[in-house]
């Protein structure tokens, strides 16, 4: 026998299951104590003095971990074990036949998943994970051995949830699902599957990680979650259901997202009401989606950004209920909104189809309206005047170039002409000129004012789609007044050749700097991603040096880690560098571009999707793309310039990845390489080089 | 009284851990080359040194040395193993070692919460203690009993762990509950390809005990492993039953009847056109592919029951080809 009074007051650290512990002796007070597997507990624990009960309670938080002799860890025991108990006769095991072997490169399995019965006339609900080869046919084993054709009836494409029916003449046991007050980040989680055995679940024990997660469409669990439980449900001590396992992952979407976490302690699951108040629409055979408003908010961070809708794609819910850039979302469904990230949130709740109230405030003033969330977006296209600007901050936007039988043209529009007015609103300078018709697709009449010389006009013209040609050479440089280039003494910038450095990363990196680099004229810049084997800086330097000296380029070097391959989490690195450059020299955000052979192309459009903010173009040689790209925005342009060659074994890939992105209204230049696949020729390079520096066409 | 207990268990659980942790070694020997290490673990069974681990490549050198809790590093020899449960025993030069008692251990079921014993990943050196971990015994099964799922040949029934226990090096380590009573040895890393995930899991001491005592004594003679179910001399095949199925075109192309012979075995049962075969007996059928091999398990003169699927139901078929009269078969009394 111990004296307690030896043990520190106070246990601060929780471990697992504190708190659900806590909450059965009291739930189960209410119950009575028939089914009280801590009943023993009950009276000693309330009979002590009430300044010693937290001291016990907050123990008990680690109790169910280590303890040994005393019956408590016993008691735990058979109440994990009755809580499945209760469960398991709502849970099925599920079958299926045929179907594919790979998806998304990941080899499926062919074994046993779970599913949870969710509606007495035969309606299973499961992970839409294990249904991800779309087998030619689905059986149902419930726990009785009985197995029954099933038919899969609906798809929740924003939670990854599949309904299944099979016929039955005795009602399914269905599981009772816990309210969303009743959750407590601590309490007890049971994930319980049925695919070792049909006889008997399986359980891994844990506690609820977090709640909203996943936009606010998980629960979160550190019980081991795998596809030996996927489908299944994930329980309180009572037998309740806290939800129904997926996987998912909060930076990718798709049947096979979050897999990769399986048994990792980070495991993921739709809340039982969630699925409830779902269930009535999959029942009647719809399949659900995320639902989509259409717009765009402000700045880099959704989490500090306040939540201002920075475009609204033409045809979309936001628009058609007269929302516009500009306005300040204040309130939705009645919630109050602050950050950029709320916004994401309610929307993550949200299916399409389904209402959604906004209030805003426009110019200080209130507006209230109501839209109805869509599955799909029309894919944005961004309008084209025809022009290449200046890059001089004067008053308008000089003409440097007018491309031929574009509207501008059409519209007599000539270099050296100024275009200082867009549908009787000033023009400042380029980049609003470029951010005004960034917003509009073609089709759209503007009226520009035009200054010839002495002469001003006003000129119309019908806005045509981006072109994916590169002017011819021998443009005039796009630079402003001539001012002495800095040198490598003042400020202490460096010019040349520069090595980069990054705390977080060991990554060697270089850096070409324009010999003529002036603050005043920002430059493009173009990060080069090296195939697998890396590269000779001074032969790279050679390439690279007269074609960023003369298109005042700044080019951009970093090596992966391991020579041999990228890894997903050096596109931080690369936005780490880019944010160096930025620092120290003035970059063009109109002229940013992505640039990689094989395997660094792949990493050149994984780097471009993950960093929309910053990066306007991509051109990947003799390479694939890596994940699903974002809907076209009318603030972000990207220009996609993919090359390959005719025997490449990747040729009819990149064909259809072009045609993908097309379809996304993506302005895509097709480059043919010949016959066998290679890097660019010198005059490929410099087309390529040309490519970018027209990137600010408007 | 119990508010005592409840105090008292966090000493009890440094019990628990200072009780176990001197009976649980690290073994050293072969390995060390692409990804196999050169350790694992293992518990001690008698006060003079026997000692009980998987059988394992790392066991495969004549310098097998052994590491206990007190920091001695001593030369094992190797008595015995089994190799269909892949067990193994070890005998040091030692006297007086804290030892598990095989003859005490404990059966565990689903919902137990037990410790984990081992030197995963061989994080403990010298006579630093291996590592506990803790964990919940998910279901109490067999290794499926399919073809390929594990390789393994064990077949028996393993505690199947909710922690990732089966890492690098925790092979032979002990799973114990929480009054450190013995109940399983941790065994191989382990592949699901049902699914494809690891599994964690131990050998229950009841499975091995009888094997482990015969190697001890000087016993044992290994078992013949079980027979996997041979293939007959003259095989069952679709055709033979008069049943074409549709052409194997796809990585799993399910087994649709594409065609009945007329007056064969097939049509005599009933089987039509457009039926999906999803069960031989009560295996399960996935694929045309396993169905063709599932049908070489079966001896071409034995009835064969058939489940199939048309439209939502499920029917069963007994077929039997004309085996019978086969003449190459000989005559039947």
């Amino acid at each position: 026998m111990r004296n307690y009074e030896n043990l520190p007051s106070s246990f601060g650290r929780g471990g697992e299951g504190g708190l659900e512990l806590a909450g059965i002796i009291r739930d189960d007070r209410r119950y009575g104590s028939h089914s009280n597997p801590l009943s023993k507990t009950e009276g000693a624990v309330f009979s002590i003095s009430k300044h010693v009960l937290l001291p016990i309670v907050a123990w008990l938080c680690i109790a169910p971990t280590f303890s040994a002799a005393d019956n408590v860890d016993a008691k735990l025991q058979a109440a994990l074990a009755e809580a499945v108990e209760r469960i398991a006769p709502a849970v099925v095991q599920i079958e299926t036949l045929g179907g594919l072997e790979r998806v998304e490169g990941n080899l499926l399995g062919a074994g046993p998943t779970t599913g949870l019965a969710v509606d007495p006339r035969g309606y299973i609900i499961s992970s839409a994970f294990n249904f991800a080869s779309r087998p030619a046919s689905i059986l149902v084993r419930l726990p009785d051995g009985e197995r029954k054709p099933a038919e899969l009836v609906a798809t929740d494409h924003a939670r990854m949830l599949v309904l299944l029916k099979i016929e039955t003449d005795k009602p399914l046991p269905v599981g009772r699902p816990v309210p969303r007050e009743e959750m407590r980040v601590g309490q007890w989680a049971i994930a319980v599957g049925r695919t070792f055995q049909l006889d008997r679940p399986n359980m891994a024990v844990g506690v609820l990680s977090a709640l909203d997660r996943i936009d606010g469409r998980a629960i979160q669990t550190d019980a081991a979650v795998s596809p030996n439980n996927y489908g299944g449900p994930l329980i309180d001590l009572h037998g309740r259901v806290l939800g129904v396992l997926v996987p998912l992952s909060p930076r990718a979407s798709g049947q096979m997202a979050g897999a990769e976490w399986y048994d990792s302690g980070i495991g993921f699951a739709i809340p039982a009401v969630d699925v409830g108040r779902a269930l009535p629409r999959l029942i009647n055979g719809e399949d659900l989606h995320p639902g989509l408003a259409g717009i765009g908010l402000q700045g880099p961070n959704p989490y500090t950004s306040p939540p201002i809708i920075a475009s609204c794609l033409p045809k979309c819910p936001a628009t058609a209920a007269g929302l516009k850039p500009g306005d300040k979302i204040v309130e939705i469904d009645g919630r109050p909104i602050a950050r950029a990230a709320e916004v994401k949130t309610e929307l993550g709740r949200k299916y399409a189809g389904d209402k959604l109230s906004v209030a805003a405030l426009r110019d200080g003033r209130r507006i209230e309206t109501e839209m109805q969330l869509a599955a799909k977006l029309e894919p944005f296209q961004h309008g084209f005047l025809g022009i290449l600007p200046m890059r001089s901050a004067e008053d308008g936007v000089a003409v440097r170039y007018v491309y031929p039988e574009s509207p501008a043209a059409a519209a007599g529009i000539e270099p050296g002409d100024t275009i200082h007015s867009l549908d009787g609103e000033p023009i400042a300078d380029r980049d609003k000129l470029m951010k005004k018709i960034g917003l509009l697709e073609p089709g759209v009449e503007v009226l520009l004012g035009v200054r010839h010389g002495a002469t001003e006009r006003e000129a119309k013209a019908v806005l045509a789609s981006l072109p994916t040609e590169p002017p011819p050479d021998g443009l005039p440089p796009a630079g402003v007044a001539q001012s002495p280039p800095v040198g490598t003494e003042k400020d202490g910038l460096q010019v040349g050749s520069v090595e980069l450095k990054n705390a977080e990363f060991p990554n060697e990196a270089w850096a070409y700097v324009p010999k003529g680099y002036r603050p005043e004229a920002p430059c493009g810049v173009a990060i080069w991603l090296h195939a697998p084997g890396g590269y000779e800086w001074s032969e790279l330097l050679a390439r690279w040096k007269p074609l960023c000296d003369r298109w005042n380029l700044i080019l951009l070097a970093p090596k992966s880690a391991d020579p041999a391959r990228w890894t997903p989490d050096e596109t931080d690195l690369v936005d780490r560098l880019l944010d160096q450059i930025g620092s120290s020299y003035k970059i063009d955000p109109a002229r940013i571009v992505v640039h990689g052979y094989k395997g660094g192309g792949s990493m050149a459009f994984l780097t471009a999707m993950n960093n929309r903010e910053m990066i306007r173009g991509v051109a990947a040689v003799e390479a694939i793309m890596m994940g699903r790209p974002p809907h076209n925005e009318p603030l972000r342009r990207l220009a996609v310039y993919l090359a390959r060659a005719d025997k490449s074994p990747l040729a009819r890939p990149i064909e259809q990845i072009a045609g993908v992105l097309q379809k996304m209204k993506y302005p895509v230049t097709m480059k043919g390489l010949g016959e066998t696949p290679r890097y660019l020729n010198d005059e490929e390079l410099a087309e390529l080089v040309r490519w970018i520096d027209a990137l600010d066409r408007i | 009284m119990l508010a005592f207990s409840l105090f008292a268990a966090p000493a009890l659980a440094a019990d628990t851990f200072e009780q176990t942790h001197p009976k649980v070694v690290k073994i050293y020997g072969a390995g060390g080359f692409s990804g196999m290490e050169s350790y694992q673990s293992g518990i001690v069974i008698s006060p003079d040194g026997y000692i009980l681990t998987v059988f394992s490549y790392v066991l495969d050198t004549d310098y097998v040395t052994v590491g206990l809790s007190d920091g001695r590093e001593l030369d094992a020899r190797l008595i015995g193993a089994d190799p269909r449960l892949e067990v193994a025993v070890l005998k040091i030069e030692a006297e007086g070692l804290p030892c598990f008692d095989l003859s005490k251990a404990v059966k565990l079921t689903a919902g137990s919460r037990v410790l984990a014993f081992s030197n995963l990943f061989g994080v403990a050196l010298g006579d630093e203690p291996v590592s506990m971990q803790k964990g919940t015994v998910s279901i109490v099964t067999k290794l499926a009993a399919r073809r390929g799922v594990f390789e393994t040949p064990y077949r028996g029934p393993v505690y199947v762990i909710d922690a990732i226990t089966n890492n690098p090096g925790a092979a032979g380590g002990a799973l114990v509950d929480t009054d450190g009573c013995l109940a399983g040895i941790l065994g191989k890393e382990l592949h699901n390809s049902l699914n494809h995930t690891w599994l964690n899991y131990a050998l229950p001491v009841e499975e091995i005990r009888k094997s482990v005592e015969e190697i001890e004594e000087g016993k044992f003679v290994a078992e013949r492993d079980p027979e996997e179910a041979r293939k007959p001399q003259r095989s069952l095949d679709p055709a033979a039953l008069g049943i074409v199925l549709v052409p194997d075109v796809l990585e799993r192309t399910p087994p649709y009847v594409d065609r009945v012979l007329p007056s064969s075995p097939a049509e005599k049962a009933g089987l039509q056109p457009d039926d999906l075969i999803i069960l031989v007996g009560d295996r399960l059928i996935q694929s045309r592919r396993e169905l063709v091999e599932e049908m070489e398990f079966v001896d071409y003169a034995d009835p064969i029951e058939l489940t199939v699927i048309r439209g939502r139901n499920l029917l069963k078929f007994t077929l039997q080809s004309t085996a019978g009269r086969d003449p190459t078969r000989g005559t039947q009394p």
